[in-house]
């Protein structure tokens, strides 16, 4: 009651009286959400936390989440995600792999890598597929294409990418390196699994672009271009490629390039060897070189 | 016992009769937004009528004890916003700690019931009808009701929406507001029932 009659002493001058009430009034309910928090405050993964005060705040749903608290959760359980951040852009792309121990990241970046080089006219025994235009949808026709491995080209990365970093070139997904950032929704989106995140130790970095796990004669009959797994890297330089199953890969955890190294790439018979990033050169026509190296010999 | 049945009739009045979202058009947001479920209208319906419960009592408190005994009843539209905002606080706490899942799926409508305008509609209401302290406490608990009982309802046709064949320009938002559209017909035959 004290304060009411202080109150109404105030109220002489409006100004500071109301401000003055709606101070206290406040002030009241103040206290009451400090002890319910206190009482009622949830633990929060440390992670989370420290994402959410990376992200920018402003809550503007552009993620497609109810705002940068779902957001910071989403990202701390799926990395797939960090990319959808629009505010933050590619600082914070850098901040949130950071902090969640990602720090390859930093140094090393990781991008985008498509593992198929063929384009439209490389294909060979291509059936007409007249049904939705989406990688998704074409992955359960079978016979979309003469390959059950390579890219459709219907372009279902290019479309989640935030970044516009994947373009659709002669219907293959081509990775623009000066805008990929490494966020892997395209490696989610590749309903073949063509696309994995690898870390660009190196500028340029070499790729197999091929994933076909069949033998010479199958993929001679759906690919001009294709790894026919004629082992010939691996024998040349064993340190850096394998063989699996009928495809040759590259071991990224020892990547370097030497003398060996080299003359595997020079002599790869079916062009299926890839320099990419910021630095690669420019690119050449896989399939006039296979036709090259068929003829030179 | 006049004051029971009193009681009843502003209780029945604010819930069907001058039903905050049927025919005051009020908190039309939560309305169309989390009606997609009947359970989770019903999660959203019960933390708008705890809220709206609170609420209501304690703007009456603040208003009628605090500020009309120093004259500042101008101040009531910001003293009842804050309310309002400290009452969500609480209740979003609460959610989160004990039905996480319920918290997970309001997603942003929960910090929104702050501006769900049925709320501070009902306390204006409350203040312009000169209700008093248990008038004030009935009528709010009476309008989350109402609105839980709408908004369920909805939630429920919503249900049954999904299976049937609607034409393709009226899917989704377009027939929601239709059906809305409908059920605010049903519910003016309450009109004129209570004075």
């Amino acid at each position: 009651m004290m304060v009411l009659n202080l109150l109404a002493a105030i109220s002489i001058s409006n100004v500071a009286g109301a401000g003055v009430t709606l101070l206290v009034i406040g002030l009241v309910f103040v206290l009451i959400l400090s002890i319910a928090y206190a009482k009622l405050r949830v633990e929060q993964d440390p992670t989370v936390e420290a994402v959410l005060a990376a992200l920018p705040g402003a809550n503007c749903g552009g993620c497609g989440l109810a705002g940068c608290g779902a957001y910071a959760e989403v990202v701390v359980a799926d990395h797939g995600l960090m990319g959808k951040c629009g505010p933050g852009g590619d600082t914070l792309v850098r901040e949130i792999a950071a902090l969640l121990g990602i720090e390859a990241a930093a140094s090393a970046p990781v991008r985008a890598v498509v593992h198929c080089g063929a384009k439209r006219a490389d294909l060979i025994n291509s059936t007409r597929y007249g049904g939705a235009a989406t990688c998704g949808e074409g992955q359960m026709v079978a016979g979309v294409m003469g390959c059950p491995y390579g890219c459709m080209g219907f372009g279902d990365c290019a479309a989640v990418c935030e970044f516009d970093a994947i373009d659709m070139v002669d219907g293959l997904a081509t990775v623009n390196y000066d805008k990929c950032v490494g966020c892997g929704a395209c490696v989610q989106a590749c309903p073949r699994g063509l696309i994995t995140l690898e870390k660009f130790s190196e500028d340029p970095l070499l790729i197999i672009t091929c994933s076909s796990r069949d033998k010479v004669k199958e993929v001679r009959g759906y690919c001009k271009v294709g790894c026919v797994g004629c082992g010939l890297c691996a024998k040349l330089d064993p340190n850096h490629f394998q063989m699996e199953q009928s495809l040759a890969v590259i071991d990224y955890e020892k990547y370097g390039r030497s003398e060996e190294f080299d003359k595997a790439v020079e002599k790869c018979p079916r062009a299926c060897m890839l320099f990419v990033g910021k630095k690669a050169p420019a690119e050449t026509n896989a399939a006039a070189a296979v036709e090259e190296y068929t003829d030179h010999r | 016992m006049e004051t029971v049945s009193h009681l009843i009739l502003v209780f029945i009045s604010i819930a069907l009769v001058n039903n905050l979202v049927l025919t005051k058009f009020l908190g039309i947001c939560p309305y169309l937004g989390v009606s997609r479920r009947v359970d989770m209208a019903f999660g959203m319906g019960c933390a708008v009528t705890f809220v709206i419960t609170i609420s209501g009592t304690v703007t009456w408190i603040i208003n009628n004890l605090v500020l009309q005994s120093i004259g500042m009843e101008y101040l009531k539209y910001i003293a009842f916003i804050m309310v309002i905002a400290s009452m969500v606080q609480l209740v979003e706490m609460y959610v989160k700690k004990f039905f996480s899942s319920l918290y997970d799926s309001f997603g942003i409508f929960l910090p929104l019931i702050t501006t769900n305008c049925a709320i501070l509609g009902t306390c204006l209401f409350i203040d312009l009808w000169g209700y008093n302290f248990l008038e004030a406490l009935v009528a709010s608990f009476g309008g989350g009701l109402g609105f839980t009982l709408v908004i369920c309802m909805m939630g429920g046709i919503r249900e049954n929406l999904e299976w049937a064949d609607i034409p393709k320009a009226l899917k989704g938002a377009g027939i929601t507001l239709i059906t809305a559209g409908i059920m605010t017909l049903a519910f003016m035959g309450f009109s004129g029932m209570i004075k």
